[in-house]
């Protein structure tokens, strides 16, 4: 597939022609998903499309930068340009990690050579703050940009509703300001509904992936369930998985809905 | 320590084996040191010379061959070691032989994830057991825990405090440690530690505090109690010096206490 920086906002041209038209400069996705509906394929599409035209941020919770970039390039992308950080890895050395240490310390005790002309200064801080960190980045931007966040869920995991609300309200502010485009995933159906109906509240443009078993495996849906103002734009429809990523069945000639050979 | 003698302490009472000081008029007034494996409570505002009696302490301890250690909570050791390189009688090759060793409290905090503001029941337990272990390993006879006030703060209740204490103070006496705990108390404050527990569990407390003296301030030093020594209550004059702490009966006469 194509470099679809430009006009491209979800790498999927026929969809990308409505939420040109309807999205503003800067805005916030949800993408919400469930267990084998693409979620992550979608997200890893979306960030694609901006590669060349602006600086991607593709923060990945349950992939390592390798395994991004090898997802990229089974699907023909080149993940040239692509800053991706994997959140959970950070989580795990700088919080879990730290805590196993801590507790085979606790069990088995202390002996000298753990302190001993351990500088107080370098003291690593045991809280890792998810917020400051994709702030941090965001920070340092000053020009249109792509984010994406895969997913919510870990964030809900280790962190109250509240604090996840706060960074999600914080990307948006963010993207409004540079005109930026950020997609935030999330699985539908297993967070309180309060949280999911105040990030699709917030969110300028909801997409629910859908994965419907089906004799051969599964039938892929897309569902632009809301575009801010347009509401009439909303539609649901088919999708396939092809040797270049998710399009819609319809525009495909001799698609057939089913996991891509 | 040639200035510093006091005559007229009392002897030894018997049985008692005694952790000298190293300071002599000190170890005068104490009939030759603290008793072995006691707990003893070095109070007093800012700037009366706690730190400096607990260090001089230490250093005199390694001279003689013993294992000594600073743990430190308020100050960074490096820091410590440096003010101690000021000193005659301190000499480097006591920390490199390991005879004097400093640890950094804070750093022992973050090791057992001790790092937040107030311990349960476990956690004290914890740095109990973390104190006791350093000085079994490296066979410590002599611990300054500078400051008290600083671990009480991470204890807060009364009650946890109490049970602190009573814990430290057996498993220290058990291993016939010598320790001494620096306790920051204000300049008029009628207690001499954070919560006013700590001073009924320890052996012994000494008193250091400031004194206006014909518009001077002067350093004084007072041993409220020590248990097991006879010995004199009256005050006594402290001069910080290169050599030592050196001590003098304190002459009274137009003064203003404090400390």
């Amino acid at each position: 597939m194509a470099n679809l920086a430009g006009d491209a906002v979800l790498g999927i041209p026929e969809l990308d022609r409505d939420l040109t038209a309807s999205l503003p400069p800067g805005w916030l996705g949800l993408l919400v998903g469930s267990a084998s509906s693409a979620t992550s394929l979608f997200a890893k599409q979306f960030a694609h499309a901006g590669l060349g035209s602006s600086p991607v941020l593709y923060y990945s919770v349950y992939e390592s930068p390798t395994d991004v970039e090898r997802a990229f390039r089974d699907f023909g992308w080149d993940p040239a340009g692509l800053k991706v950080v994997n959140l959970a890895e950070e989580y795990y050395q700088r919080v879990l990690l730290r805590d196993l240490e801590i507790s085979r310390l606790r069990e088995r005790g202390l002996t000298y050579s753990e302190v001993a002309g351990v500088p107080v200064s370098v003291s690593a801080p045991r809280t890792f703050n998810l917020t400051s960190r994709v702030l941090a980045d965001l920070g340092a931007l000053d020009s249109p940009f792509r984010l994406v966040l895969d997913s919510l869920d870990f964030l809900l995991e280790i962190l109250e509703p509240e604090a996840v609300l706060t960074v999600a309200r914080q990307v948006r502010h963010r993207a409004q300001t540079l005109g930026g485009m950020a997609l935030l995933s999330i699985q539908g159906d297993i967070h309180e509904r309060r949280t999911t109906g105040l990030l699709e509240d917030m969110a300028d443009l909801v997409i629910e992936l859908q994965a419907v078993p089906n004799s051969g495996g599964y039938e892929h849906r897309i569902a632009i369930s809301k575009i801010r103002n347009h509401p009439e734009r909303s539609r649901i429809a088919p999708v396939v998985v092809t040797a270049t990523g998710l399009g819609l069945v319809d525009t495909i000639a001799g698609a057939t809905n089913s996991p891509r050979a | 320590m040639a200035d510093g003698s006091l005559p007229g302490g009392p002897p030894p009472e018997p049985g008692a084996d005694r952790c000298p000081t190293g300071i002599e008029a000190l170890d005068n007034i104490l009939g030759g040191g603290f008793p072995r494996g006691h707990l003893v409570l070095v109070a007093g505002s800012v700037g009366t010379g706690k730190t400096t009696l607990t260090l001089e302490f230490l250093v005199r301890g390694a001279e003689r061959g013993e294992h000594s250690l600073f743990l430190s909570v308020t100050e960074a050791s490096s820091k410590l070691r440096q003010n101690l390189s000021t000193f005659e009688f301190f000499r480097p090759e006591l920390v490199s032989s390991g005879r004097l060793v400093f640890v950094d409290i804070p750093v022992v905090y973050e090791k057992l994830g001790l790092d937040h503001e107030e311990f349960t029941l476990e956690e004290i337990d914890l740095l109990i057991r973390s104190i006791q272990g350093l000085v079994s390993e490296l066979k410590i006879s002599r611990l300054v825990i500078d400051s008290l006030t600083s671990v009480c703060y991470r204890i807060r209740r009364e009650e946890r405090i109490r049970d602190f204490m009573l814990k430290l103070s057996q498993v220290l006496a058990d291993l016939n440690c010598t320790t001494l705990l620096v306790s920051e108390i204000g300049q008029t404050s009628a207690r001499f530690s954070l919560h006013g527990v700590e001073e009924a569990i320890v052996d012994g407390v000494i008193l250091l505090g400031n004194t206006r003296r014909q518009g001077d301030i002067i350093r004084v030093l007072q041993i409220i109690k020590m248990r097991g020594t006879s010995h004199s209550r009256a005050q006594y004059v402290v001069e910080l010096t290169p050599i030592g702490l050196l001590m003098a009966p304190h002459l009274k006469g137009g003064q203003q206490e404090g400390g």
